[in-house]
């Protein structure tokens, strides 16, 4: 067993509490008349590590940007930390923002700015003039194995390396949920398994952590939680899976 | 206290830094802007200067000479003179004598020849009369032909023709000036809107990754704001002084030629001023304008 799962049960009573993210019959039908989410209720509890697994189209997306809030669920609720985000005005947005750390498929970087620019930026725009900024950049760009690229420009790194800045700019200012939407989507296998390994590294240090993924062979291989989502619906949801349902070639 | 100052610089770097950068897009935008303040500026200050000129007639145009016949009895021309006095449209009445009239004609030499030639004093004496409005001119007129003691001959100088004429120049210029600045407002408007919408939109990286860190609006909006009231400021520098130059050469052509068009000191002092703080008012309206849609999400 992980050191996180012993980490969960040394701490019970919050987690009998309330999970850090919840939905409740959460829909999502576009306005083009997609249903792209039907009816889902989760629970993911703090320290948690999952996988979002499914074909593409499935609505893995759609659920990270409901998370994030950047679109509003049909019907249904959504609460992360015990507070509700379904209908959360506009301009309390930053604040709930500011519990995420999101890396995407096609990392988002800056290539105008250096390595430690690109993670500054984001403690810049959320937190201007915090003191010790430089510290907590080179402290970041440490856990993600890049301590001496620091000046390098997004174009002189390799795709893992890459990722790797987006983790740390995600990272910086010490989120309660890290979502990754496809990171490994752009990368070899190898690099994949390099990207795979630090975010169990940040999900031991107490972060949750959500993985949407294509990615078999690391669901199969980590063996943690996987939420299999099929045609927008939830249909499976166990505590060690693997990418398809045991002994079958379904999801 | 800290974190206000952190947000301005970074506001303030970042604009400077965008406008550096994208130094083509943000100099057509600078032009652009440039180039309708300089059509605001100039029409404003030509529409000033026709009116200036124009008010100068209309001063002239509303005096009106009522001749009088040579033998009007002196207590009906005081009783006449008194009626005009007391009317409200009108500002003062002179009575001007047969020998006074002839003092004036005399000063051009050739009337002072033939007044000399003709030994007599054919010119009448007058009442001149100046009103208001230069509208109410033909209603003397009239007025002054129904008298009897007007003589019947040449009753006034009123020339209707040109008055009227004037009359029309004024009222089509006012109103060409007027739908000139609308229309140029509102081009400039959607211009500048356009502008920045580019400059947002090489952007939109950058915007995006604020959004997901958690950057509120107004950090976001701050950039581009500045940024759009420093293109702002420095096309309306770059076109008032060339407003202003054209306005100086514009005065001296015209002195050296037809017209004398004072040069308006507080006028062009206020218009500047008045252009700088709308360059900067336009740019950062077109800002917000500009970066509204990607903030909607």
């Amino acid at each position: 067993m992980s050191v996180a799962v012993a980490e969960r049960s040394a701490a019970p009573p919050q987690h009998a509490l309330r999970p850090v993210i919840s939905f409740h019959g959460v829909s999502k039908v576009y306005p083009n008349g997609t249903e792209a989410l039907r009816d889902v209720d989760l629970a993911i509890h703090q320290g948690d590590f999952c996988f979002l697994v499914g074909p593409s189209g499935a609505g893995k997306s759609t659920l990270v940007r409901l998370l994030i809030r950047d679109e509003a669920p049909s019907t249904g609720r959504i609460f992360i930390d015990g507070q509700e985000v379904s209908r959360m005005s506009h301009r309390k947005l930053p604040k709930l923002r500011r519990k995420f750390g999101i890396v995407f498929q096609d990392y988002k970087l800056l290539t105008r700015r250096t390595v430690a620019q690109n993670v500054a930026f984001a403690l810049q725009v959320t937190r201007p003039g915090q003191r010790h900024m430089r510290e907590k950049v080179e402290e970041v760009l440490w856990i993600v194995g890049l301590e001496d690229k620091l000046d390098k420009f997004p174009d002189e790194l390799s795709g893992g390396e890459q990722q790797r800045v987006a983790i740390a700019r995600a990272l910086v200012h010490r989120p309660r949920i890290f979502l990754a939407d496809e990171p490994t989507g752009n990368l070899d296998p190898d690099t994949s398994w390099g990207i795979v390994q630090l975010l169990l590294q940040i999900n031991h240090r107490g972060t949750t952590v959500m993985m949407a993924t294509h990615n078999r062979e690391v669901v199969d291989l980590v063996r943690r939680r996987v939420i299999a989502i099929d045609n927008g619906r939830v249909v499976r949801d166990e505590a060690e899976g693997s990418y398809l349902r045991e002994g079958t070639a379904t999801l | 206290m800290r974190q206000i100052l952190a947000s301005l610089w970074f506001a303030l770097h970042s604009a400077g830094q965008n406008f550096r950068r994208n130094l083509g897009v943000s100099l057509a935008g600078v032009f652009t802007m440039g180039l309708i303040i300089f059509l605001v500026g100039g029409s404003l200050l030509f529409t000033h200067s026709v009116d200036t000129v124009l008010q100068g007639q209309e001063q002239n145009a509303s005096h009106l000479k009522i001749y009088l016949s040579d033998n009007a009895s002196l207590a009906s021309i005081t009783n006449f003179e008194s009626r005009l006095k007391h009317d409200p449209r009108v500002i003062s009445v002179t009575f001007e004598t047969k020998d006074q009239a002839k003092q004036q004609a005399s000063q051009n030499q050739s009337i002072s020849n033939a007044l000399a030639v003709l030994g007599s004093n054919p010119l009448p004496a007058s009442l001149n009369l100046n009103v208001r409005k230069l509208t109410d001119l033909s209603q003397f007129n009239a007025e002054a032909k129904a008298t009897p003691i007007v003589d019947s001959t040449t009753p006034t100088d009123y020339n209707s023709d040109v008055i009227s004429k004037l009359n029309t120049v004024i009222t089509v210029i006012q109103w060409v000036g007027a739908i000139i600045a609308v229309i140029l407002l509102t081009i400039s408007i959607v211009i500048i809107m356009n502008t920045i919408r580019t400059a947002v939109y090489s952007r939109r990286t950058e915007i995006e990754i604020m959004k997901l860190v958690g950057a509120t609006d107004w950090f976001v909006r701050w950039p581009f704001i500045l940024e759009g009231m420093l293109g702002g400021l420095l096309a309306a520098i770059f076109s008032g002084a060339v407003v202003f130059g054209a306005y100086r050469l514009f005065v001296q052509a015209a002195q050296g030629n037809l017209l004398s068009v004072p040069f308006d000191t507080r006028y062009t002092i206020t218009l500047l001023i008045v252009l700088l703080v709308g360059g900067v008012a336009v740019g950062a309206f077109g800002s917000f304008l500009g970066v509204r849609r990607f903030l909607s999400a």
